[in-house]
C-alpha cells in the first residue's frame, strides 16, 4: 500500500527533521517550536514522496539502479504515484472535489454565522478561522480544478500526444498536494489562523501554530503549481501531433499554455512572501514587521502573484467554455484568431495591474493612476472572449446540453462579474468598495460564477470520456438549474450591504444589514443543496450509467477520436492534424487523419490552409 | 431586429429601476458625493452591456436551437472583420471614457487636498481593537472605545493614521464619507474629508468609524462612533472636553 508506506515515511521523516531541528536550537537557545515543525515537515514531505512511489519510479534511477515504472493497473495505480496524465487528472479531480465541498460546508457554516448580526454558532475567533480556511481552500481549487485537473487530462489528448512532456514531474505535482491539504485541515488543532487567504503581515507572523501550517501549505502548493506550469509549456510546444500548428490548436490548449506562463512566472512571487513570513516567525529576521519592516512590502509582492493568479483561475474555464460552445453550437469558433491574441494580451495586462488591490493600502498616491488605467484596459480583450462566445452562438444550431448550460451560464456570470470589477478598478468608487462585500460578490461571480461554472461544464462535458460511461442529462439539467438560480440570489444579494457599508471578513454586524444577509443565508443553503444531485449523478453514472460512445458529442477535436476512456498513451494509432478543429458545415475542413503508428515517421502534412 | 427592440427594451427599464431606487443613503462629505456619483455612472454604463448579454442570451435559445437530435451543422462563419472591428472600436472607446471620468477626474476630485490647510486635523492611532484620537492643538484625546468621535460640519478635516508598533494592519473607514485608508504600523497615512452633512451614528449607522482591514479577533467590533454637528456646537464640545 503505497499511501501507508507514504505516511510512515512523513512519519520517519517528521521526526528527522525535528531531531536536526532541535538539535540546532539547543545550541543556539532560540525557541524551538516553530523550527521544528518547518524542517520536520520538508523531510516528511521528501518521505511521503518517496513513499507513494516516487522513490522506485524515479528516485532509484538517480544512483543507477533499475526503476520501475507501471503506469497501468487498477484502481491501485490512482493512489501511487503514477506517471500517466489520465490518472493524474482524475486524482487531482477527485481531491479538489473533496477539498471543494468540504470548503463549502466551511460557507454554509460562515452563512450561518451571518444570518443575523449578533454572535451564533461561533466565536469571533473560531469564525475567522473558518472564514479564512474557507478562503484559501476554495483559492487551491480554483487554481487547481481546470489545470492541475481537466488540463492534464485533456491537454495531452487535445493536441495529439502520448503525454505530457514531463510524466515524472507531472506526478511530483499532484503528489506535493496531498500534503498541502493535511495541513490545511490540521490547522484549526494548532489554533487556526485569522489572517484570511491574504496573510498580511504583521497578523500573519502573530498567528498561533495554524497560521504557520497555512503559510507552509501555500508555499507546497506553489510548488505543484510552478511545475505544473513548466510541463504543459513544454507539452504544448513539443508534444503537438505532427500538423497541429499553432493555427491550429484548440482554444483550449491556447488557454492552457496562457494560463501555465503565468503559473511558472507568477507564482515564486507567493512563494517567497510566504517564505519571508515563515523566516521572520521562525529566525527572528525583520522583512515586514516595524521597525525595519514594511507591511506594504508584502502587499506588492502577494499580489504580484495573486492577481495574474485570478487568470490561471478564468483562462482555462473561458478555454473550456469557447470549446464546448463551438462544439455544441456545432458552428466554427468566431474570431478565433482574436481570441488567442486576447489571451496573449490578457497574459501581458494581468502582470501589471496587480497595485490595484491596494489602493486603500497607503502606498503612494501616484501609483493609483497607471494600476487603474492598466486594469481597466483588461477589459478590451476580456470583451473579446465574449464577442467570440457570442458570435459564435449568433445563427448556430444550438444543442442545449448540459455541458453547453454550463458554458453559457459562464458568459452570464462573468458578465457581472467582469463589469463590477470596473467599479473596483477604478480609484474613486474602490476607495468606498475596497474590503465591503462588494469585494466578495465581485470575485465570487468571476471565481465561483465564472471559473467553477467553466468547471462544472468542462466537468459534464468530458465525463464520457474520463469514465467511459454517461451521467444523467436531467440530473445534470436540475443541478444547473438550482446551482444558476441560488447562485445569483446569493451574490446578487451581496453587492447591496457591501454597498451600502458592510465591511467583509466580520462576525458580526450592525444590524441594519440583517436583511439582505438573511436572504443571502437563505440562497446559500439552496446552492449548497444544488451540488446533491450532481454529487449522486456524478457517483452513480460512474459506476453504472449507460457505457459512452468514444465520441457522443460528434466533436471534431482529437480527445473524442479515441476509445472512451483512452488507452493507456492515448491513441492506438496516432493522429496526424490536417486542418482545425472548428470546421463544422464546412466539408473541406478534416481536422485529422488517424492510421500513422506509434513512433513511426509522419506522413507529410498539409500546409495550414485557413 | 427584434433582438434589438428587446435590448433596448430592457436597457430603459432596467435603467430606470435602478435610476428611481436610492440605494444609498446621501454621502457625507464632498468625497462621498463624487464617489457615489461615480458609482452611478458606472451603473448607467454598465446597464446596457448586462442587458445585451441577456439579450443575445435569451435570443439565440429562442431562436437558433437544432430541432430534436438532429445534428446540422450551421453555416461556416469563422469571423467578420467589421463586427470584431466595431466590437472592439466600442470597447476600446468605452474604457476610455471611464478612465477619464470617474477615473482621472475622480483622481483630482479626491485625495488632493493635501496642500490645503485643513479645518482640522486629527490623528489617529489604530491597535487591537480599538481607535484612540488626538484632536491637533486642540488639546482634546479620545482613548476609550465609548468615545464619540465628534466632527465639525462644513470643515477641511484631516486625519493623520498609523498604527501602534507592534500591532498590526487596520483600516479607517468611515462609510458615510465613503473614504478609508489602511492604519500601517511604521507608517503613517493620512485621509482628508470635506464634511458636508450632520449626523450621528445612532440615526444611520454609516457615521462609524468601521476597521476594514482584517485585524483579528475582535475586527468586527472595532468601531468609533462618529457625530457630526455644526462648528459652533463642535467648538462648545471642545471646550467641555
Ligand atoms: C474584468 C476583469 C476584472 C477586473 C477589472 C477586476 C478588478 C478587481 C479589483 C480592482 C479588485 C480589488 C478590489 C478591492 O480589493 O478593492 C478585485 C478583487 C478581486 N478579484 Fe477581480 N477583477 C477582474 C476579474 C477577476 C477575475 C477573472 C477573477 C478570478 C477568477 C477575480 C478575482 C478577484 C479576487 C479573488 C479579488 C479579491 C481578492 C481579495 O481581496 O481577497 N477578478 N478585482
Ligand atoms: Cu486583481
Ligand atoms: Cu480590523
Amino acid at each position: 500500500m503505497p499511501l501507508v508506506r507514504g505516511a510512515i515515511y512523513a512519519v520517519i521523516g517528521f521526526v528527522i527533521g525535528a531531531g536536526i531541528s532541535l538539535g540546532i536550537t539547543s545550541i543556539t537557545g532560540e525557541d524551538s517550536t516553530e523550527p521544528l515543525i518547518v524542517l520536520g515537515y520538508v523531510f516528511a514531505v521528501i518521505g511521503w514522496l518517496m513513499g507513494v512511489g516516487m522513490w522506485r519510479t524515479w528516485g532509484r534511477g538517480w544512483f543507477g539502479k533499475p526503476t520501475e515504472n507501471n503506469p497501468g493497473g487498477g484502481w491501485e495505480r490512482y493512489i501511487r504515484f503514477n506517471t500517466d496524465h489520465k490518472v493524474i487528472g482524475i486524482q487531482y479531480v477527485v481531491i479538489f472535489v473533496v477539498v471543494f465541498l468540504l470548503a463549502g460546508l466551511l460557507a454554509m457554516l460562515i452563512r450561518v454565522e451571518l444570518a443575523d448580526a449578533g454572535q451564533n454558532v461561533m466565536t469571533s475567533t473560531n469564525f475567522n478561522t473558518t472564514m479564512s480556511l474557507h478562503g484559501i481552500m476554495m483559492i487551491a481549487v480554483a487554481v487547481a480544478i481546470m489545470m492541475g485537473g481537466f488540463a492534464n487530462y485533456v491537454l495531452p489528448l487535445i493536441i495529439g500526444a502520448e503525454d505530457v512532456a514531463f510524466p515524472r514531474v507531472n506526478a511530483l505535482s499532484f503528489w506535493v498536494v496531498p500534503p498541502v491539504v493535511v495541513l490545511l485541515l490540521l490547522s484549526p488543532l494548532f489554533g487556526g489562523f485569522d489572517t484570511g487567504w491574504t496573510a498580511y503581515p504583521p497578523l500573519a507572523t502573530q498567528t498561533p501554530i495554524g497560521g504557520l501550517l497555512f503559510e507552509l501549505a501555500f508555499l507546497t502548493f506553489g510548488i505543484s503549481s510552478i511545475l505544473g506550469g513548466l510541463n504543459f509549456i513544454a507539452t504544448i510546444i513539443t508534444q503537438r501531433a505532427p500538423g497541429m500548428t499553432w493555427g491550429r490548436l484548440p482554444i483550449f490548449a491556447w488557454a492552457v499554455l496562457a494560463a501555465s506562463v503565468i503559473s511558472l512566472t507568477a507564482t515564486q512571487w507567493v512563494a517567497y512572501g510566504m517564505l519571508m513570513i515563515i523566516f521572520e516567525r521562525i529566525f527572528n529576521m525583520v522583512f515586514f514587521s516595524p521597525p525595519g519592516g514594511n507591511a506594504l512590502l508584502y502587499e506588492h509582492v502577494f499580489w504580484f502573484y495573486s492577481h495574474p493568479a485570478v487568470y490561471i483561475m478564468i483562462l482555462p474555464a473561458f478555454g473550456a467554455e469557447l470549446e464546448i460552445i463551438s462544439h455544441f453550437a456545432r458552428k466554427p469558433l468566431f474570431a478565433y484568431r482574436w481570441v488567442v491574441r486576447a489571451f496573449g494580451l490578457i497574459v501581458f495586462l494581468s502582470f501589471l495591474v496587480w497595485a490595484h488591490h491596494l489602493f486603500t493600502s497607503g502606498m503612494g498616491d501616484e501609483l493609483h493612476g497607471p494600476f487603474m488605467v492598466l486594469t481597466e484596459l483588461i477589459s478590451i480583450p476580456t470583451g473579446i472572449v465574449f464577442l467570440s462566445a457570442l458570435g459564435t452562438l449568433w445563427r448556430s444550431k444550438i444543442r442545449l446540453k448540459v455541458p453547453l448550460l454550463f458554458a453559457v451560464g459562464v458568459v452570464f456570470n462573468f458578465t457581472i462579474g467582469g463589469l463590477t470589477g470596473i467599479f473596483l478598478a477604478d480609484v474613486a468608487t474602490d476607495i468606498a468598495l475596497q474590503d465591503t462585500y462588494f469585494v466578495v460578490a465581485h470575485f465570487h461571480y468571476t471565481i465561483m460564477g465564472g471559473e467553477i461554472f467553466g468547471a462544472f461544464a468542462a466537468g459534464y462535458y468530458w465525463f464520457p470520456k474520463i469514465t467511459g460511461r454517461m451521467y444523467n442529462e436531467t440530473l445534470g439539467r436540475i443541478h444547473f438549474a438550482l446551482m444558476f438560480i441560488f447562485f445569483n440570489i446569493t451574490f446578487l444579494a451581496m453587492f447591496i450591504p457591501g454597498t451600502v457599508g458592510m465591511n467583509r471578513r466580520i462576525a458580526e454586524y450592525p444590524p441594519e444589514f440583517e436583511f439582505m444577509n438573511l436572504v443571502t443565508t437563505i440562497a446559500s443553503i439552496g446552492l449548497g443543496l444544488a451540488f446533491v444531485p450532481w454529487v449522486y449523478n456524478m457517483l452513480n453514472s460512474w459506476i453504472r450509467g449507460p457505457k459512452a460512445p468514444d465520441n457522443p458529442w460528434d466533436a471534431k477535436t482529437l480527445e473524442w477520436q479515441t476509445s472512451s476512456p483512452p488507452p493507456l498513451e492515448n491513441f492506438e494509432e496516432m493522429p496526424t492534424v490536417t486542418g482545425d478543429a472548428y470546421g463544422y458545415g464546412d466539408e473541406s475542413v478534416v481536422h485529422s487523419v488517424f492510421g500513422r503508428r506509434k513512433g513511426s515517421a509522419h506522413p507529410p502534412v498539409p500546409a495550414e490552409g485557413d | 431586429m427584434t433582438a434589438g427592440a428587446i435590448w433596448v427594451l430592457l436597457t430603459i427599464i432596467a435603467e430606470l429601476s435602478f435610476t428611481s431606487l436610492n440605494i444609498f443613503g446621501d454621502a457625507a462629505s464632498e468625497q462621498g458625493e463624487f464617489i457615489d456619483d461615480a458609482f452611478v455612472l458606472l451603473m448607467l454604463l454598465a446597464i446596457p452591456i448586462l442587458t445585451f448579454v441577456i439579450t443575445m442570451i435569451g435570443y439565440v435559445f429562442f431562436k437558433f436551437r437544432a430541432k430534436g437530435d438532429e445534428l446540422e451543422d450551421s453555416a461556416p462563419t469563422r469571423t467578420h472583420t467589421k463586427w470584431v472591428g466595431f466590437w472592439l472600436i466600442w470597447t476600446t472607446v468605452l474604457c476610455l471614457v471611464v478612465i477619464v471620468h470617474p477615473g482621472y477626474t475622480g483622481l483630482l476630485e479626491i485625495r488632493q487636498t493635501s496642500a490645503e490647510e485643513p479645518d482640522l486635523t486629527v490623528n489617529v492611532t489604530g491597535r487591537r481593537w480599538q481607535w484612540m484620537y488626538e484632536y491637533e492643538g486642540r488639546g482634546v484625546q479620545l482613548l476609550m472605545k465609548d468615545d464619540t468621535l465628534v466632527l465639525p460640519n462644513h470643515s477641511l478635516i484631516r486625519f493623520n493614521i498609523t498604527a501602534e508598533d507592534q500591532d498590526v494592519i487596520h483600516s479607517f473607514w468611515i462609510p458615510a464619507f465613503r473614504m478609508k485608508i489602511d492604519a500601517v504600523p511604521g507608517l503613517t497615512t493620512y485621509m482628508d474629508v470635506n464634511t458636508t452633512e450632520i449626523g450621528h451614528f445612532n440615526d444611520d449607522v454609516n457615521f462609524r468609524v468601521q476597521c476594514a482591514e482584517l485585524c483579528g479577533k475582535d475586527h468586527s467590533l472595532m468601531f468609533t462612533r462618529v457625530e457630526v454637528v455644526e462648528p459652533a456646537e463642535f467648538e462648545q464640545w471642545i471646550t467641555n472636553r
